[in-house]
């Protein structure tokens, strides 16, 4: 299997400490993958590695192999891979179709296409289109921001914690879109806070602890393997 | 004294003075809500407009109205080149050095504008423009073109804004930067169009008032707070508040000559700006909060 992303022995952080050291990870073509761990596990920050928004010491990160280590966030954008914050991952003022037009931004030509996958991803979102996506409920938000991000096709979606703060139904909506979104042809890295719910609808899974890589496996082996359970699920 | 003599001598000056101000507020705000600081060479900025518009004028004979295109350009490339001078290399340090290097611009803006065109008070035509009575209603035509003015291209700017790409990604900058890097919108050029647009409407903004009043050096100094009290006003980074500020506060000014000595008019200005800031510090249709 040729991973699409691989991440290897990457050490690194922001400014002068290094929070990642020694982490490897893959994503393969129209995977789901779940990062998970406990608080301070540097989860977020090895996502934010691979949008080369830290500052990388050691190890290396190939893409569809184009090694893009140390590559600037907007070659980065244009290579593929687009990035999807936790917080502030919307244009408040703006509407929610204009939202996906910045997202296609680097786009030349006609965005009728990418805006179809879209609304059709999202049929909430095209009944309201031009509504102010300030106004949005959290989940709402969350599918303008993921739309944002889809909209220059990437191979390669990143998304952090995107069920954060949401309730559970809108957990399991933001699943199943991410299978949706797989399902044509995009593989997903994500961050997650909830780790029971999210191991168990991701392909793979890794278990950072300390900034270090502590476990790997298939969303139900993790799930099945007791360290894990007793170091953060809650038994 | 009656409505005529309320309407002649006090609105309608403060319609135009407001839409002057407004004019230069539009650009205050805009640089506000993009580069996120406080552009004190504004002011010096419209004066050098001014004085370029005069110097086609009085250079080329061409008549006023054709040297404020002239000027426009001319504004915002100089802003442009300010830009890429000075304030480019600041961009990564505290915002008050850039608040502190602008407050030098205007003074340089200032010495370049008094040794090109001297000290005396100089005029875009000479004689005395008679207003026409429009139902007891007393306008000159320069007082129509300068609302009109100010209408069509707050406007246009209100159109590019909203509908054009570049205009939007603008806004994308001035609501989410972060976000707006993430999608690739080039910052770059979103500075260098906010400057374009923001130079080109001081330039309006010191015509206007040079063919209302008188050009003088410091001219465009003396709207530096007033256009600061419109922005607020309005709420920074609101385009519509900008020029709704603007009107408020030319208005305010015209007609707090009834009440305080005249000498105490630019003190409405201040005292709006200080009113606002106690009160709802995100201004009248509620822009970003400083």
């Amino acid at each position: 299997m040729s991973a699409l992303l691989s991440m290897e022995n990457l050490t690194g952080g922001y400014g002068e400490a290094d929070i990642l050291q020694n982490v490897s990870l893959t994503v393969a073509q129209e995977e789901i993958v779940v990062i998970v761990g406990p608080n301070g596990a540097g989860k977020s920050t090895a996502m934010k590695s691979v949008f080369g928004l830290l500052t990388i010491r050691g190890g290396k990160m190939l893409f569809d192999e184009d090694d893009i280590t140390g590559w600037a966030p907007n070659r980065i954008v244009q290579r593929g891979i687009c990035y999807v914050p936790q917080v502030d991952n919307i244009f408040r003022e703006m509407s929610i179709h204009e939202n996906l037009e910045m997202g296609g931004f680097l786009k030349t030509g006609d965005l009728s296409a990418a805006y179809d996958r879209v609304y059709t991803l999202f049929p909430d979102l095209k009944e309201r289109r031009r509504t102010m996506a300030g106004s949005l409920s959290g989940g709402q938000r969350q599918m303008v921001a993921m739309g944002r991000a889809l909209m220059l096709d990437p191979k390669l979606l990143l998304l952090d914690e995107p069920t954060a703060g949401l309730s559970p139904k809108y957990m399991e909506q933001i699943f199943q879109i991410c299978r949706d979104v797989r399902d044509t042809g995009v593989a997903i890295l994500l961050v997650e806070q909830h780790a029971k719910q999210a191991l168990a609808f991701a392909d793979r899974g890794y278990v950072l602890a300390a900034g270090k890589n502590r476990h790997e496996g298939t969303g139900a082996d993790l799930l099945a393997d007791r360290e894990v359970a007793e170091m953060f699920l809650g038994g | 004294m009656d409505l005529f003599e309320l309407v002649n001598f006090y609105v309608v000056p403060g319609i135009v003075l407001g839409s002057i101000y407004a004019l230069g507020a539009v650009g205050i705000t805009l640089i506000f809500a993009i580069l996120r600081y406080a552009h004190l060479a504004h002011g010096d900025l419209a004066t050098l407009g001014a004085f370029i518009a005069l110097a086609a004028v009085t250079g080329m004979g061409v008549s006023p109205y054709v040297a404020l295109p002239i000027a426009v350009l001319g504004t915002a490339a100089v802003a442009v080149g300010i830009d890429k001078v000075f304030y480019e290399h600041l961009r990564e340090r505290p915002k008050i050095v850039t608040v502190m290097a602008s407050l030098g611009i205007a003074l340089m803006i200032r010495a370049v504008v008094q040794v090109v065109w001297g000290v005396d008070t100089q005029t875009y035509s000479r004689g005395i423009v008679r207003p026409e009575d429009y139902f007891g209603i007393r306008i000159r035509d320069r007082e129509i073109y300068t609302l009109l003015a100010m209408v069509v291209l707050v406007g246009v700017l209100q159109l590019f804004l909203t509908r054009s790409k570049w205009g939007k990604a603008m806004r994308a900058m001035s609501d989410n930067p972060n976000l707006a890097l993430l999608s690739g919108i080039d910052n770059k050029k979103v500075v260098m169009l906010t400057w374009v647009i923001a130079g080109g409407l001081c330039a309006a903004s010191g015509f206007f008032l040079g063919i209302n009043t008188e050009l003088k050096a410091m001219m465009g100094w003396h709207m530096l707070l007033p256009m600061f009290a419109a922005a607020i006003l309005g709420g920074v980074g609101r385009v519509e508040g900008a020029v709704l500020g603007g009107l408020i506060v030319g208005i305010a000014e015209e007609l707090s000559v009834l009440v305080i000595p005249s000498e105490y008019k630019a003190a409405m200005a201040f005292a709006i700006l200080l009113f606002m800031l106690l009160v709802r510090p995100t201004g009248l249709l509620k822009g970003k909060v400083l």
